[in-house]
């Protein structure tokens, strides 16, 4: 296997840099494209790819929802139905409203006309061009995906996935019923077919073929963009953690919107496309068993895999149009040989379902990820970087990381007063008062169940507070989002580590300076220069980052981070953590796990972002490094601040000892 | 095969791994019949693992755990309470839509079929009057001390060899605390030996013949109680040396 | 006045039609509140249910008599028919547990239900092609006697036959869960798996029983409808099968009475709805219930617990 890959120049295409092989394959792919009416010369050949098209369109919308960030949509038919019927009522002569003044300007633009008929009112005809409506359908689509994707944004994914299910059940019923919009179970019909400078598209399948060829090429494009862009970040971070997507500043109500709305867009896209050459649309088009076989074209490619939808997509079309019809001519000559009436009789279309049940079982058991994943370009580590003993990284001179003097050091930075949080009757925090200064490095410390985390959770946002106020430089943060406080200056670290497991080090790196860069869709679709010059500024940040730890993460930049060792993971975390630029930095237990030499590399990189004039809260079991490198100790025991000073002070104190070791026993 | 004063549970070189993290580092202790020990250690020490790993709820990367001098540590959790391990979960764990009488009838199941169902119900209601007057209240309904109640009467409805305990003094005011303490020594006192996983040293010690001291998945103390509760060892394992 | 009857006659037909949404949901919410899994197949075995129904009426020669029975012999045809589908599906829902969903116990997120829908489509061609697309006519066992209630509402035998069945099975079903020990190792699983396990109870066996029930209970529902409609075919598991969906959902998912009642309020939702502002909209209402629930309140009507976010 190895040999035959080797032979077949397979090892030299992987060796190149992702950004060439794609300026290989594009044009290469796009030739091919273009030619393939040329080279195949049969017509029906063109009209089952022009109607493959509508299949990759469809995947190519749903992997975005489902494989970009991971919300599982179960009725995703129904922004094929929107599409598709938004335009056949707008091209077709369904709907004919009462001629009003209202509709003199769309007469003027060639979109309507006035049907004058003798004894009745006059009425308006539709016949809207196809090309504005392209982008009419998928705006209107978009909208639908947020209509749709709002009421979901609190669930649990497969809920999420029942309340698609629902709406994707509605948009069909409707069709049906609603007789005066839609022509009910009949359907829509003599629907127009798209002019082009004059020239009408009719029934031959040609100008469709390359109407669908640009709309898929279109589709790829921007799909590959947003993938690679602070937007598909966003979304990944949001499938692999929301809630550390949240801790890292990122708006999860935003992207699950965004991604709903432009997942829906490109299903509208190949909803009108299909119905422009179809001439017409029928409810049963878009019922449940549809939304099953765009999951299965997701699924069989690979959730987030852009080439794989493709080609599972352009499998499950040939295999509707093609293949099957071939195999079946196959069984019946099988059954005329051995002499097996059943045989002869099968006709495998009628399995389709029955095979699309099958893969979605298959690929769940044996092969979540896909037939063809998505690349993760992954550099092997070379002989040297494997066997380089792990250096520690220079000073720590990230100048970007230094937040910005407002009153300089000492001044009061972060004031928690009277906060409290009950868990059924259960005081998490009772009553706790601190004010951090600037430069500080307070620690945290106390038994277990004190009240530590919670601490963090209510100063991060992830729970709200019962009572009690928590400012930031004057201003409340109390109960606000948890991405709205990381903008405004505070991150963390978590204590069981929550990285975003399928992402690199630097795609999580990345997502870390979610909340420092600018680039929304737009930007991410058209990179004009100041976006690209964003991401490579993000990147070098982001490599200088990693630098604090010497060439430990440095060689495993691509690796998805479930690989790493526990202690990189760590590292990787606090990297992620500081690349928000934070003016306070919570760190949960960041040695846990650590030996002691590790640990002493810990406490001086804290020390080194404490000189960047970082201000550093710690939580820490190992009570030697906490006092060595803290300036203050706050001591909770059930919720409670017990004692609060310099660590000498706090070590001895009676009470601190007591909530450690318990309470010696009265005589018995 | 029982041997007053042999060993019961034998936890020996036991190293286990959440991830890529290596929790337990070769940890060895043994438990003897009749006695009260307790596993000692503050947070992330890998003591509230050391239940699980008993229990066959995590499986140790190496080492082997034998009670009786049967090894248990590749046997299925039902298996390894049928053989006469009773635990009391970390945070208790009551079910909390079944009644008091429910939850005690569930702690019974690996016993369901032999008789003596009464006189295992009045021996729990003997220790925990308070279970006997709400048999029927929903165990999600009571306070955490009658929980821990529960909980303790719950394990002993299987007449256990060892009983195990997870953190009992957890979430629980100081008084009440003392209480169940002194209902651990009782239950040692009609023949029950007990394995008392604790953060709370003092407590701990106060009932336990001996103890463990875990430090970051090692072992770095043991002794007989009372050395335990006379050495400056302990303040320094738990508090970390003086500057 | 002559409205008022027309309600009754929606309010029984829409109880009997709820025990059957009943018996569907049941054993769905019963596998949710075990394994937290909402399993699409269900619904699917549901259908099923009524194809092995008709054969096993086939076999007995039933439905080569054309005449209706009556006594002893009725009765006997209908225990014999109902033990038996309940014993196949519930069969064909421990197969689908062992081979489709237990090498997915430990992973999280949505494969294990993705895994259902390919289950569920599996199960639905394999009826569509061995029995083919068409209606199948499924016998009338129950004489058509009906007596009247008020005005134009009535009662039919079937309605009381079936009310009957229902009943009794709940009633089965509660005292298993609610009495004996085995009941309560189910209860116990599904309210905390990991004590559950520290109790001796053997976690796995439990899952497969509560398959088994399950799935036997969507085999009583099956008979329901063919005994209550006089016809099957491939799709009846779709439609039906998101009315039971509702009703558990409704209920409160994971909770036994729950079940109950929102099937019989998802029945009369039907029925009362389907008067009130007509059949082809049904459907749209009972989505639109399920998804005001989900949003809205999500631990149901009777639900302890409301899904969380991992």
């Amino acid at each position: 296997m190895r040999g035959l890959g080797a032979r077949l120049g397979l090892d030299r295409w992987r060796a190149l840099p992702l950004s060439r092989r794609r300026q290989i394959l594009t044009p290469v792919l796009l030739g091919l494209g273009l030619l393939f009416p040329v080279l195949t010369g049969n017509a029906g050949n063109v009209d089952a790819a022009a109607n493959a098209f509508t299949y990759v369109l469809l995947a190519l919308g749903l992997n975005i929802v489902v494989g970009f960030a991971g919300l599982l949509d179960l009725g995703y038919a129904a922004f094929f139905a929107i599409g598709a019927y938004g335009y056949g009522i707008a091209a077709s002569g369904q709907l004919k409203p009462e001629w009003s003044g209202f509709w003199a300007p769309l007469e003027w633009a060639g979109q309507v006309s006035r049907l004058v008929v003798p004894g009745q009112a006059d009425s308006v005809q539709f016949h809207f061009t196809f090309w504005p409506m392209l982008a009419v359908s998928a705006i209107i689509c978009a909208i639908f995906g947020m209509l749709f994707g709002a009421p979901t944004l609190r669930l649990r994914g497969d809920y999420l996935a029942i309340v698609t299910l629902g709406f994707g059940e509605i948009v069909p019923v409707v069709a049906r019923n609603w007789e005066g919009l839609t022509n009910g179970a009949q359907g829509l019909g003599g629907i127009r077919t798209p002019r082009l400078f004059g020239f009408d598209f009719g029934f031959s399948p040609y100008p469709y073929y390359f109407l669908g060829l640009g709309l898929v090429a279109a589709a790829v494009w921007v799909s590959i963009r947003l993938q690679e862009s602070r937007v598909g970040r966003a979304w990944m971070a949001i499938r692999e953690d929301e809630l550390a997507a949240g801790a890292m500043g990122v708006d999860h109500v935003h992207y699950k919107l965004l991604a709903f709305a432009m997942g829906a867009a490109v299903g509208g896209l190949g909803g009108t496309f299909y119905v422009a050459k179809l001439t017409t649309a029928t409810p049963d088009m878009f019922t449940f068993p549809v939304s099953v076989m765009v999951l299965v074209m997701v699924v069989l490619g690979g959730l987030g895999s852009i080439r794989g939808v493709v080609l599972a997509a352009l499998f499950v079309a040939f295999l509707q149009s093609v293949i099957l019809q071939d195999l079946t001519e196959y069984v019946h000559a099988l059954g005329r040989l051995v002499g097996s009436a059943a045989l002869q009789k099968v006709e495998l279309i009628t399995s389709l379902e029955l095979i699309f049940g099958i893969i979605l079982v298959l690929m769940m058991i044996f092969r979540r990820e896909g037939l063809w994943p998505a690349v993760r370009k992954v550099s092997a580590l070379t002989r040297e970087q494997q066997t380089a003993a792990p250096s520690r990284g220079t000073a720590v001179d990230l100048e970007w990381a230094r937040p910005e003097p407002a009153g300089g050091p000492g001044r009061p930075l972060l004031e928690i007063a009277g906060l409290r949080k009950s868990f059924g009757g259960v005081a998490a925090a009772d009553d706790i008062t601190l004010t951090v200064h600037a430069g500080e490095l307070v620690s945290v410390i106390g038994p277990n169940g004190s009240g530590k985390t919670t601490l963090f959770n209510l100063v991060t946002g992830l729970i709200r507070p019962d009572a009690g106020s928590i400012r930031l430089e004057g201003r409340e943060i109390g109960g606000r989002a948890p991405h709205e406080i990381v903008t405004a200056g505070v991150a963390r670290t978590f204590q069981n580590i929550r990285l975003f497991n399928n992402l690199s080090v630097m795609e999580n790196l990345l997502v870390g300076e979610h909340a420092r860069l600018e680039a929304g869709v737009l930007g991410a679709i058209f990179r004009p220069p100041w976006v690209r010059r964003e991401e490579r500024r993000a990147v070098e940040r982001a490599l200088e980052g990693v630098a604090i730890f010497g060439n430990r993460l440095l060689p495993r930049l691509d690796h998805p981070v479930y690989g790493l060792s526990y202690a990189n993971r760590r590292r990787t975390e606090i990297a992620r953590a500081i690349m928000t630029r934070p003016k306070v930095l919570l760190l949960d237990e960041p040695a846990a796990g650590m030996n002691p030499a590790e640990t002493l590399e810990l406490m001086d990189l804290i020390r080194a972002f404490r000189g960047l004039g970082i201000t550093i809260i710690l939580i820490e079991h190992k009570l030697d490094v906490v006092m060595d490198v803290s300036d203050r100790v706050v001591v909770l025991d059930h919720g409670v601040k017990i004692a609060e000073g310099a660590p000498a002070q706090v070590r001895y104190d009676e009470r601190v000892i007591e909530a450690y070791l318990g309470r010696r026993r009265r005589a018995a | 095969m029982r041997t007053p004063g042999g060993v019961l549970l034998d936890f020996r070189d036991v190293h286990t791994h959440y991830g890529a993290l290596h929790v337990l580092k070769g940890v060895s202790y043994e438990i003897r019949e009749g006695e009260i020990v307790s596993l000692l250690g503050g947070n992330a020490s890998g003591k509230s693992t050391t239940m699980k790993t008993v229990l066959g709820l995590v499986r140790p990367s190496e080492g082997t755990i034998s009670f009786r001098g049967q090894p248990i540590h590749e046997l299925r959790t039902s298996e390894i309470v049928k053989r006469g391990i009773a635990p009391v979960p970390e945070g208790r764990r009551v079910f909390p839509r079944m009644s008091i009488l429910e939850n005690l009838e569930m702690g019974r199941y690996t016993r369901r079929s032999e008789p003596g169902w009464d006189e295992d119900l009045e021996r729990v209601f003997g220790l925990f009057p308070v279970l006997r007057d709400r048999r029927h209240q929903l165990a999600g309904t009571m306070s955490g001390g009658e929980q821990q109640m529960l909980a303790i009467g719950r394990a002993l409805m299987t007449r256990p060899a060892l009983l195990c305990m997870d953190e009992p003094s957890m979430g629980l005011a100081p008084r009440l605390v003392e209480e169940v303490f002194d209902i651990i020594r009782e239950i040692n006192a009609q023949g029950t030996t007990v394995f008392v996983i604790e953060q709370n040293v003092n407590m701990a010690l106060s009932i336990a013949h001996r103890g463990y001291v875990l430090q970051m998945g090692e072992v770095v103390l043991t002794g007989s109680a009372a050395e335990l509760l006379e050495s400056p060892l302990i303040q320094k394992a738990y508090l970390g040396s003086g500057a | 006045m002559s409205g008022l009857d027309v309600v009754l006659q929606q309010v029984v037909n829409g109880l009997a039609l709820g025990m059957m949404y009943a018996l569907l949901a049941l054993g769905f919410t019963m596998v949710y509140g075990i394994i937290e899994l909402i399993n699409f197949s269900h619904f699917s075995v549901f259908m099923t249910g009524t194809f092995v129904g008709l054969t096993v009426l086939d076999l007995m020669g039933v439905t080569a008599v054309s005449r209706s029975l009556s006594g002893l012999p009725l009765v006997a045809t209908l225990i014999a028919l109902f033990l038996v589908t309940m014993l196949v599906t519930g069969l064909l829902g421990v197969l689908i547990e062992r081979v489709c969903l237990r090498p997915l116990r430990n992973v999280s997120g949505t494969a294990p239900m993705i895994t259902t829908i390919g289950v569920a489509f599996i199960l639905i061609n394999l009826m569509l092609l061995t029995f083919g697309p068409q209606a199948q006519r499924f016998p009338s066992l129950l004489p058509n006697w009906r007596w009247p209630l008020m005005g134009t509402a009535e009662i039919t035998f079937k309605q009381l036959v079936l009310f009957a069945v229902g009943l009794v099975l709940m009633v089965v079903l509660s005292h298993l869960v609610k009495r004996t020990t085995l009941g309560k190792a189910m209860r116990a699983t599904a309210q905390d798996a990991d004590a559950a396990r520290m109790m001796g109870i053997d976690v796995d066996r439990v899952v497969v029983l509560t398959f088994f029930l399950g799935s036997a209970l969507a085999g009583a529902g099956s008979l329901f409808f063919g005994l209550y409609y006089g016809f099957t075919g491939y799709y009846i598991g779709y439609t039906t099968g998101l009315r039971a969906f509702t009703s558990a959902v409704l209920g409160g998912i994971g909770s036994i009475p729950g079940a109950v009642l929102g099937g019989l309020c998802i029945g009369l939702t039907q029925s009362l709805g389907g008067q009130l502002i007509g059949v082809k909209w049904t459907d749209v209402m009972i989505f639109s219930i399920l998804i005001f629930v989900m949003v809205l309140r999500p631990s149901g009507l009777l639900g302890v617990r409301a899904p969380q976010k991992a």
